[in-house]
């Protein structure tokens, strides 16, 4: 989930706020200026530092596409040693042999760092990635295992049709970073030269608005690297990006069409939606619940993602947020599919659901709402992410509140202002003779 | 065997009673020990953790994945579990749309010897999901729709797997290393089989599997142990005892089996020790991930750019364990030999400074796979369904009976138990993928 959100991010910039209530579930350490946002969770067996710095797709331009990930992964790639261990390692090689993991995410906001051990841990792990944020390697070397790396990743992403349909979506909805590949293409990895990759560095890795999100066994050792990372920004503030733009649904539904490797046709709606801080966020995820369970087909037990019918991705870490709807055609004909959900959105739109049936999409909502995110690294991300549209950290647990209140004259309006428009990706297999 | 179902055919006829307040009267640890036995004869263990998200709610049950008597049908644990998951008990709603309606996952695992059912849930819901969790399968309800539709979903799943190179391969190396029995016949079954399958079968296995004597409950992350008061049993439900765990004969000299299937690849397999010998045990676990793990096992490295992929674990079973390896991919045989001779090397004793940060790593991977409720609940019902739940790997390494055996462990120990494990000709598994037929995967 958290990868395929990462890959549809776009950018909102707000100051990070203040946590305003005492007795709030997450506590704002201040670290001489930057924020850290602190969930405990003391059962919990490791600790997950999420360093938050906005040098996602918004800070691309069109031919600067791939870079935010191109750092990214250089950092995590950059040689480092400690004294008595041998020969420099890549910086990831060195986190997991001393016990630990470190992973990046790239959004259209932000690029995120998650460096998860066990708290006691954490010291030796944290001035690795200090060194590694605020000074990449550029070597030809490590340069090439990255656009290697990063390019059988794009290649792994080009398998899954949903990832395909979404990456359309993305690029017909919205303008500017916000529409990227999140990777980049292998074509344009190749074009930037380790000048191009520094300037991009320079100009956005910088401690104005950078924060960081712990989470699980958090304490001193947490903070103390919170501080470190941070630290290891250079000073300076990076310009506030603008909101995304986007482009209007039209009236009848664009139709993007491409052929894959894919072993069946998969077709993706794309809804604008709700972003995480809107009064229709609650109800848009009570039409979520009813959208997929009203054409799954009944099963004994949760059938996995590759075996289901019909699933939804919301890209609420983007504001205007946007809802990826899929049908997979090896089990939901496809062209039924698409009727059956223009006319149940319209049925929705057009009068009030009867009480028992909010009732029963609420409750599903709230509770696939609960479940959203269970990770250490999807916890720190959802606080992460609240925080960079401007929220309270926790305004994620408000949502389940707010689905309670949720009434049928919200799901009504919802319907009709977001759910009556959207665009079509078909995504079907590749033929012979057929390129992409 | 005769005698056990008939009382087992009878207690299903009984009400089925809720704990309620007899729980704390009437467990064998309090009401707040993180672990006993319920008056019903249900083994628990509760894993409270009130900052996780959810809970998970997990039943473990000892039961042969083939089925306990008759011709083996693989995967037929999973089958029955599934079938009582989709079918109407006396209560109203079946137990797989109970759980959706929450908004929550519920999921059957079938392993050789044993299968679960847990159910991921948001804390509100627990009590009313292990009322109706426990209820569901200690007095299993199968009828003919919930039959149906298990056998839909099961038989989709076992295509589904069949096309993933190291669910196949490992699902038949155990025919490679096990005259008859579970590990032989493996779980993961064909759709002819699973519709050959018959209800009253069904029926008879979900009887003795999921009584209650025989059941594991585990309950972790955001839960109450006071809800344990919502646990149902049945009258008479402890006298039947547990399964005993399995104990499965290897075969003197592992015969090789080539296969035909939806995938290809190579599978080696070995006996190891059994979950008793847990020094063995856990020098195995260190040492597969050691070389196996994805991206920092030292195998992953040598394969480089090479078209395979390559997995392999230690899998604790109650006795033997058994260590599989599979390779799959354009350069599958190409980089068996890599392979083999990283397993050879594992039989000398590492460098200290590799090994420590092999250990490093190891210990945090174990920790990783602790961070949700159901991987917690998961990891717990194993070792206790096989026979030792002392020795499930907890959060607390100080605690830790299992991380202690990890502190325990020198490069000299665990090359020795390499040796002594893995030194020996190997169990060998092709598989031979078959030309498309024009079926679909996910059809």
């Amino acid at each position: 989930m958290t990868r395929i959100l990462a890959a549809i991010a776009a950018l909102t910039v707000f100051a990070a706020p203040v946590a305003s209530n005492a007795a709030a579930a997450t506590q704002v350490v201040d670290l001489d200026g930057a924020r850290a946002y602190v969930r405990a969770d003391a059962g919990a067996p490791l600790a997950a530092v999420q360093l938050f710095v906005r040098a996602g797709l918004a800070r691309e331009t069109d031919a600067q596409n791939g870079l935010a990930a191109l750092v990214a992964e250089l950092v995590l790639r950059t040689p480092v040693s400690s004294p008595g261990s041998g020969p420099a390692t890549p910086l990831v090689d060195a986190v997991s042999a001393r016990g630990g993991s470190l992973a990046y995410f790239v959004s259209s906001g932000y690029v995120r760092f998650n460096l998860q051990a066990p708290p006691e841990t954490l010291p030796a792990l944290t001035p690795m990635l200090a060194k590694a944020l605020a000074a990449p390697a550029y070597d030809p070397a490590t340069l090439a295992a990255a656009r290697g790396a990063l390019s059988s990743q794009i290649s792994e992403d080009e398998k899954d049709p949903r990832l395909v349909g979404l990456a359309m979506l993305r690029a017909s909805y919205y303008r500017g970073g916000a529409a990227f590949p999140p990777l980049g293409t292998p074509a344009t990895l190749l074009a930037f030269g380790p000048a191009d990759i520094k300037a991009f560095h320079d100009r956005w890795y910088v401690r104005g608005n950078a924060y960081v999100a712990e989470v699980g066994r958090t304490g001193p050792a947490t903070d103390a690297a919170s501080r470190a990372l941070v630290a290891a920004l250079p000073g300076g503030n990076a310009p506030t990006a603008n909101v995304p733009d986007t482009r209007p649904y039209a009236a009848e539904p664009r139709r993007l069409i491409t052929h894959r490797d894919v072993l069946s046709p998969y077709v993706v709606l794309g809804f604008a939606a709700p972003s995480l801080g809107d009064g229709d966020f609650a109800a848009a995820l009570v039409i979520r619940s009813l959208l997929t369970d009203a054409f799954a087909r009944p099963s004994a037990t949760t059938r996995p993602a590759a075996l289901r019918g019909i699933g939804t991705v919301y890209g609420y870490d983007v504001a205007p947020a946007q809802m990826a709807l899929w049908i997979n055609g090896a089990l939901v004909d496809p062209s039924t599919g698409l009727g059956a959900v223009s006319a149940l959105v319209r049925a929705t739109g057009d009068k009030p659901l009867p009480a028992p049936l909010l009732n029963r999409y609420k409750d599903r909502a709230r509770g696939e709402w609960q479940l959203e995110a269970l990770s250490l690294g999807d916890r720190a991300w959802s606080i992460g992410n609240a925080v960079s549209q401007g929220l309270d950290p926790d305004a994620a647990d408000a949502v389940s509140a707010a689905i309670a209140q949720v009434t049928p004259a919200d799901v009504q309006r919802v319907a009709k202002r977001y759910f009556l428009k959207f665009d079509v990706a078909l995504i079907l297999p590749r033929t012979q003779g057929q390129g992409g | 065997m005769r005698n056990v179902q008939h009382v087992l055919r009878a207690a299903v006829s009984a009400a089925l009673l809720v704990l309620g307040s007899a729980v704390s009267a009437g467990a064998q640890g309090s009401s707040t020990s993180p672990t006993g036995t319920l008056p019903g004869g249900v083994t628990y263990a509760v894993f409270p953790d009130p900052a996780q998200p959810a809970a998970a709610i997990a039943l473990w049950y000892r039961a042969p994945s083939s089925g306990f008597e008759g011709t083996p049908v693989p995967g037929f644990s999973r089958l029955a579990a599934a079938t009582v998951a989709a079918s109407a008990p006396i209560t109203g709603t079946p137990l797989g749309r109970l759980v959706a309606g929450f908004g929550g996952r519920l999921t059957v695992a079938a392993y050789p010897d044993s299968v679960s059912v847990t159910a991921l849930v948001p804390p509100d819901r627990v009590a009313q999901t292990l009322r109706a969790l426990t209820g569901d399968y200690f007095a299993p309800v199968t009828t003919q729709a919930g039959f149906e539709l298990a056998q839909q979903d099961v038989g989709q799943d076992s295509l589904y797997r069949s096309y993933d190179p190291e669910e196949a391969i490992e699902d038949a190396l155990g025919s490679s290393l096990f005259g008859q029995g579970p590990l032989h016949d493996g779980v993961m079954g064909s759709p002819d089989g699973y519709r050959a399958a018959t209800l009253d079968r069904i029926k008879a296995f979900a009887e003795r599997a999921f009584r209650p004597s025989n059941a594991i409950l585990v309950l972790s992350g955001n839960v109450d142990p006071a809800a344990l008061s919502a646990v149902a049993t049945r009258e008479g439900a402890s006298q039947q005892g547990a399964e005993r765990p399995i104990v499965q004969q290897p075969l003197r000299i592992p015969s090789p089996v080539s296969r035909h299937g939806n995938a290809s690849g190579i599978g080696l397999g070995w006996v190891g020790p059994p979950i008793a010998d847990e020094s063995s045990a856990t020098a195995l676990d260190f040492i597969s991930d050691a070389l196996f793990a994805p991206d920092s096992g030292s195998i992953q490295k040598v394969i480089g750019n090479r078209r395979a992929t390559v997995s392999g674990r230690f899998v604790t079973f109650h006795d033997p364990g058994i260590f599989l390896v599979t390779i799959s991919g354009q350069d599958a045989a190409a980089v068996r030999p890599l392979v083999e001779r990283a397993l050879a090397d594992a039989a000398k004793p590492m460098a200290p400074a590799a090994f420590a940060a092999a250990r490093a790593g190891f210990i945090y991977r174990m920790l990783a796979d602790l961070e949700t409720p159901d991987q917690t609940a998961e990891t717990f019902g194993w070792y206790s369904v096989e026979g030792n739940a002392a020795y499930a790997p907890a959060g607390n390494l100080d605690r830790s009976l299992y991380f202690k055996n990890v502190a325990a462990l020198t490069p000299k120990s665990v090359a020795a138990t390499v040796a002594r494990y893995l030194g020996v000709s190997p169990a060998v598994v092709t598989l031979t993928e078959q030309p498309p037929s024009g079926g679909n995967k996910g059809s």
